[in-house]
């Protein structure tokens, strides 16, 4: 797999009560991620640029919703989460760095 | 909280104050929960935000916000606890800012002088007293009649106190020089407006005439370049013009705002008129020399930041006294300019302040009163204007400001040598000296 991919793959973090309650328990971190990215891109994505090691990923698509307007339909764009679950002793702080 | 001082100069003082760790984490711990609570973030009901987001995102700037409190509470309480009065603010250096480490800053602020106020008693003061005498009115009234005169084209010489136009062109060894050239210019003869010898090289001439006049610039003049040069001036006299002054009647009463109707009320407004302005001066006089004495005997040093802020003051005074100087920006004016008057204006009000203390004066209030009446006076509806100054407390602290003010200066002459001098009207209402 090449590089250039990994950088493409994941599209940044998903910050949510959820998110932020499964990073304490489960030692997860839920990113959203490209369309057509695989558990296996997504693993070595987190471990090259966090520097950390992954025990799982699980990834889900959620539809995005059908919104109407005056002109008709329209339709959100989907979005393809992933948890990815670190293995023990690895942390990934986002927001510290903002 | 710890507080060391150090003296670094005279006046300057140096605070050192620790504030501990906890103080500060509890501050900013109450303000995380405060806005954890109100505030909104994509991805989080309403305030279920959890604090240890609140704190990664907000955390620094709330810091900073409690840090400016706590320097200024614990300057405030630092200062009272060691019973220092700082003159002006304090310029604060941090010194550790590190989170979960006790916070350290300096604050480095200037003091009031200590003043031990030297000796009054040996101090010679020269009280001027004067009366308005009749040739004094006379002289006045004729000054008041000189004003408003009516001028007359003539064909005979130009005497003193006649009027002439005149073009002229001035040299000094036969060149010709800035600002030596003037047309069309208005000049009376008498009037002492022009250098010494200008004037009287033109008594005598008619209208038409050209004349040469001798004259020589002052050794004090103002121009650099032209100090005691002696100077030929080419001038020709376009018109000459005498003086009629005008009839002592209700109409020129009326012109200088007085409600007389013959010449006597007239004279008796006048004279009290110039009764007012005499005292004035003279009082003006008198305490301007009380506090030249009272500085030139008690030399103290005086906190700059004082000094820079009455500079400021005098600047934008002076900035309103151009008049239409909306543009002028205050800071524009060279500080060095007002330097001197600004140091001596602070140590006055020092000393006064202290002369004050010392003697335990305090306002009376019928000296209030009776000032307030004096201000009124001058108004046209004197009771309006007095109801005023007591409805208004800002103001009558002004009043009372400069009561005791007087009060301090009469207390200063109770103690000092008073020589009474009596001195002629005119003399009496000239500035005093600096």
């Amino acid at each position: 797999m090449n590089q250039e991919r990994l950088y493409k793959v994941l599209l940044g973090p998903h910050i949510s009560e959820k998110a932020t309650i499964i990073a304490d328990d489960a030692q997860q971190v839920v990113f959203r991620v490209a369309k057509d990215a695989t558990k296996p891109e997504i693993k070595q994505a987190v471990e090259q640029l966090f520097n950390v090691k992954v025990s799982d990923v699980n990834v889900l698509n959620a539809k995005g919703k059908t919104k109407r307007t005056a002109r008709g339909l329209g339709k959100r764009s989907d979005v393809r989460k992933a948890y990815v679950c670190l293995a023990a002793g690895s942390e990934i702080d986002f927001l510290g760095g903002e | 909280m710890q507080v060391s001082v150090e003296t670094t100069s005279a006046l300057e003082r140096q605070m050192t104050i620790t504030v501990p760790a906890e103080r500060i984490e509890n501050d900013v711990n109450k303000r995380v929960q405060h806005t954890a609570r109100t505030t909104r973030l994509d991805g989080f009901r309403p305030g279920k935000v959890p604090l240890k987001v609140v704190k990664q995102r907000y955390g620094a700037s709330i810091r900073q916000d409690v840090i400016g409190e706590v320097i200024q509470q614990s300057f405030y309480e630092a200062v009272q606890q060691e019973k220092i009065l700082p003159a002006g603010g304090p310029q604060i250096d941090f010194k550790n800012d590190k989170d979960g480490e006790d916070f350290q800053f300096t604050a480095t602020f200037e003091v009031y002088p200590e003043i031990a106020l030297a000796d009054y008693s040996a101090v010679t003061i020269e009280k001027q007293s004067s009366e308005v005498k009749d040739e004094d009115l006379e002289k006045m009234i004729d000054t008041l009649r000189k004003q408003q005169a009516d001028w007359s084209e003539v064909e005979s010489d130009a005497k003193d106190g006649d009027r002439l136009k005149l073009d002229f062109e001035g040299f000094i060894d036969g060149e010709a020089f800035e600002g030596g050239k003037a047309e069309a210019m208005d000049l009376v003869l008498g009037s002492n407006s022009m250098i010494p010898g200008f004037e009287d090289g033109l008594v005598g001439a008619k209208a038409g005439d050209e004349v040469e006049v001798n004259a020589s610039f002052p050794e004090e003049y103002h121009a650099e370049n032209l100090k005691g040069k002696a100077a030929v001036f080419k001038v020709k006299v376009l018109t000459v013009s005498t003086p009629h002054l005008p009839e002592l009647n209700e109409e020129l009463f009326a012109k200088f705002g007085l409600e007389a109707t013959d010449l006597e009320t007239f004279k008796v407004e006048v004279r009290s008129n110039m009764e007012r302005e005499m005292k004035n001066a003279l009082k003006m006089k008198l305490k301007d020399q009380v506090f030249t004495q009272l500085v030139d005997i008690n030399a103290i040093e005086v906190p700059s930041s004082l000094v820079d802020s009455e500079i400021e003051n005098l600047r934008k005074q002076a900035v309103q006294r151009f008049g239409g100087g909306a543009d002028i920006d205050p800071s524009m004016l060279p500080k060095e300019m007002f330097e001197e008057q600004a140091k001596r204006r602070v140590t006055v009000g020092l000393l006064v302040q202290e002369v004050i203390k010392a003697n335990e004066i305090k306002a009376d209030d019928e000296r209030v009163r009776s000032t307030v009446e004096e201000m009124a006076s001058t108004y046209q509806d004197p009771k309006e204007v007095i109801d005023w100054y007591y409805s208004n407390d800002e103001m009558l602290n002004q009043v009372k400001g400069l009561v005791l003010e007087d009060q301090a200066v009469d207390s200063l002459l109770a103690s000092a040598n008073v020589t009474e001098v009596a001195v002629a009207y005119e003399d009496a209402i000239k500035p005093a000296q600096q």
